[in-house]
């Protein structure tokens, strides 16, 4: 067996969560400083980002992660939406990583052990050189954490994370079939658009859902298919 | 096939598992942080701490065995290790320098760094010097304090200890006396770390047996310098074994610098005696910068980016942005990135609008609701109070500091503040700034009142 041709075998492949997989909007300059920071071409070790759910952010690390472990670099992506499950001593020794990602800061506003313990980290990372990325639905200065830890978080790059426009959205759903190997046209998107939750992660949950309606059907994405499945 | 190889195709295979599941944060979180070492032909991988190697081996052994099983070209496959540890590469951005390194751990395995292994390592940072370093008026007996540390050692300024609130550059100047230490006496051992790293060196030291190595580590050097000391409080065993290694030092006449976000004798769970030892020396504050240090501040930062800043524009930057240097920084760095990728000028339109978002944060959080609300409850009186037509002192006192901070933190006109004060006369709200001026000046506890509140709604 060609260990080349594993990932495809049986299983259909999924939208990487890369930058080109990225639609980027008004979003094309956070996306460049993210990618510049990576490679090291430019010369920032720390960065924040914030904007609403659905903008993008989670999918922003996994590239930023992914893009790491091209150049050969050490990276770790933590979800504060799991830190029930998780301990904060996940974070013992993370310094000699190159990269790491902290999504959704804004969820350990009542725990001042993962303060404490992101804020430890954050001295480790800068003492050695390392690049960190935090994420919140809220700029640092109006989080409610310790003083410390919010004065570092606003020492980076500092940036917004805009949501798409509508038009936007139905760029990013032509962008994704794109990337899957056939063309979605845009009376399909608008139509889907039109009846469903708007926001980018149930859009693509949706978008999933069709496109293996489709492949099992052997249909193309039509708006009377997209009707019949959706039950609309 | 070498294992690393075998490794780097069983990512590729579990990240296109992990996506096909719909979950590659998973796959970011547990799987691509493992390191692949080869241990004679076994396979071991390396995870960063306990917690993340107990995770993998209870929730993904199976994917991964399953991977290695599918894509070695041997047969038997590699067995799999997991151990802790990590392959240290050398960072991307250089920025610290260790100043007195002799050996450098690229490529290096460093599984378990102990402090013996740290000999070399000053940790300092070339960066917060003494040049880089904007003196003001909030600033400069901390400043002269570190200087003469760095020049005279162990003297009557030992212990040295910095305090003042985040982000005002208690740890540049801790950092600036220890290359000073270095450039008198390059042969010196200075010493930095964060009081965290102090701890874990120490627990690690506890459960390896390894307390005496420990205790000549830290007892040998000729400057400790130890970072936001606030953070032993409540650790009574780091504080006993700090309080000797503070003995050692200090019977010997080596300097110790430390840092705290708090007056120390404030600081609660911190043993008397230790408090009393750091009052042993010179305890100086750090204020945080008035506008014209800001500006500097702006100035020196822009110098050091290699860009041209035009004095109007770090005027307008320092004037709205007033909690710490960190922000401007932030701000700063923000309005060079929006430059870079947009090839455009740092004009004052530009920078008005590449920090509208910040700007307009800064509004909202110094509002003059705000602003009376907070009043309000530092005196502990209502709002409704303040927008009162009472005129007793109790009242009257706490509203003219909120009309003072009005026009101090926000951009209102004088008939706007008024209108906000229950619809008093503009000519009101200027008797009242008149009256705070004065009474800044005249009284220690308005003045104490005064920088607290500024403080609180500018952080």
């Amino acid at each position: 067996m060609n260990p080349q041709q594993l990932p495809l075998a049986g299983l259909p492949l999924r939208d990487s969560a890369t930058f080109e997989s990225f639609f980027a909007g008004k979003n094309t300059q956070v996306v460049s400083v993210l990618q510049a920071m990576i490679t090291g071409d430019y010369p920032e070790q720390f960065i924040f980002l914030w904007g609403e759910a659905g903008a993008g952010i989670s999918h922003l690390l996994q590239a930023c992660c992914h893009s790491a472990a091209e150049q050969q670099l050490a990276s770790m992506y933590i979800d504060l939406q799991h830190k029930a499950d998780y301990s904060p001593q996940m974070l013992e020794a993370l310094e000699h990583f190159q990269l790491i990602c902290i999504d959704d800061i804004d969820l350990i506003l009542d725990d001042p052990q993962w303060q404490q313990a992101i804020f430890h980290l954050y001295n480790r990372l800068r003492d050695s050189d390392r690049q960190l990325i935090v994420t919140a639905h809220q700029p640092p200065q109006t989080l409610d954490i310790l003083p410390d830890l919010r004065s570092r978080l606003s020492w980076g790059l500092c940036f917004q994370v805009q949501s798409l426009s509508d038009e936007e959205k139905i760029q990013a759903l032509q962008l994704r079939a794109h990337n899957r190997g056939f063309e979605l046209s845009g009376e399909v998107a608008q139509f889907i658009l039109r009846r469903v939750p708007r926001d980018m992660k149930q859009l693509f949950i949706i978008f999933d859902t069709l496109d293996e309606a489709a492949i099992q059907a052997q249909r193309k994405l039509t708006i009377p298919f997209v009707k019949h499945v959706l039950g609309v | 096939m070498s294992v690393n190889t075998l490794w780097e195709q069983c990512l590729t295979y579990l990240e296109n598992e992990f996506l096909n599941a719909n979950t590659p944060q998973q796959f970011n979180t547990w799987i691509r942080p493992l390191q692949a070492t080869d241990n004679k032909g076994e396979l071991v991988l390396l995870a960063p701490n306990r917690f993340v190697l107990d995770w993998v081996k209870e929730h993904f052994i199976e994917k991964i065995n399953n991977a290695i099983a599918a894509l070695s070209t041997t047969s038997p496959p590699p067995t799999v290790a997991f151990e802790i540890g990590s392959m240290s590469a050398a960072p991307k951005i250089q920025a610290v320098t260790n100043v007195a390194a002799t050996s450098s751990a690229t490529g290096q395995q460093n599984r378990e760094t102990t402090a013996e292994q740290n000999n070399y390592q000053s940790n300092i940072n070339r960066n917060f010097n003494f040049e880089t370093f904007v003196e003001g008026k909030s600033n400069q007996l901390a400043l002269a304090a570190a200087k003469q540390v760095g020049n005279e050692p162990g003297g009557p300024n030992n212990p040295l200890l910095i305090y003042g609130g985040v982000g005002l550059g208690k740890t540049h100047l801790m950092h600036a006396s220890g290359l000073q230490l270095l450039a008198n006496d390059p042969s010196a051992k200075v010493l930095y770390l964060h009081s965290e790293r102090f701890v874990a060196e120490m627990v690690r030291a506890l459960q390896t047996n390894k307390m005496n190595e420990f205790k000549h580590f830290y007892r040998q050097v000729n400057a400790l310098l130890i970072d936001d000391i606030q953070f032993f409080a409540g650790k009574d065993r780091t504080q006993e074994e700090f309080f000797h290694t503070f003995n050692a030092l200090f019977e010997r006449q080596q300097q110790i610098i430390l840092t705290c976000d708090r007056y120390p004798k404030e600081i609660s769970g911190m043993e008397e005696r230790l408090k009393s030892r750091m009052g042993w020396g010179l305890t100086v504050a750090v204020e945080p910068p008035e506008l014209e240090t800001r500006v500097a501040i702006l100035m020196s930062k822009a110098q050091q980016f290699n860009i041209e800043l035009a004095y109007e524009v770090a005027f307008f930057v320092a004037k709205r942005i007033r909690s710490n240097v960190r922000e401007l920084e932030g701000a700063l760095k923000r309005v060079i990135a929006n430059s870079k990728f947009t090839g455009h000028a740092i004009t004052l339109e530009f920078v008005k609008e590449s920090l509208k978002d910040l700007l307009y944060l800064q509004d909202k959080l110094v509002s003059i609701d705000n602003i009376i609300k907070t009043v309000a409850e530092y005196y502990k009186i209502k709002v409704s109070d303040i927008l009162s037509q009472r005129r007793n002192r109790s009242v009257a006192r706490p509203r003219q500091m909120a009309m003072a901070l009005s026009k101090e933190l926000t951009n209102h006109s004088l008939p706007e503040i008024g209108d906000a004060f229950g619809g008093r006369d503009h000519t009101t709200v200027l008797h009242a700034c008149r009256k705070m001026k004065e009474l800044v000046e005249s009284s220690m506890d308005v003045a104490e009142d005064y920088k607290n509140l500024n403080r609180i709604l500018t952080t």
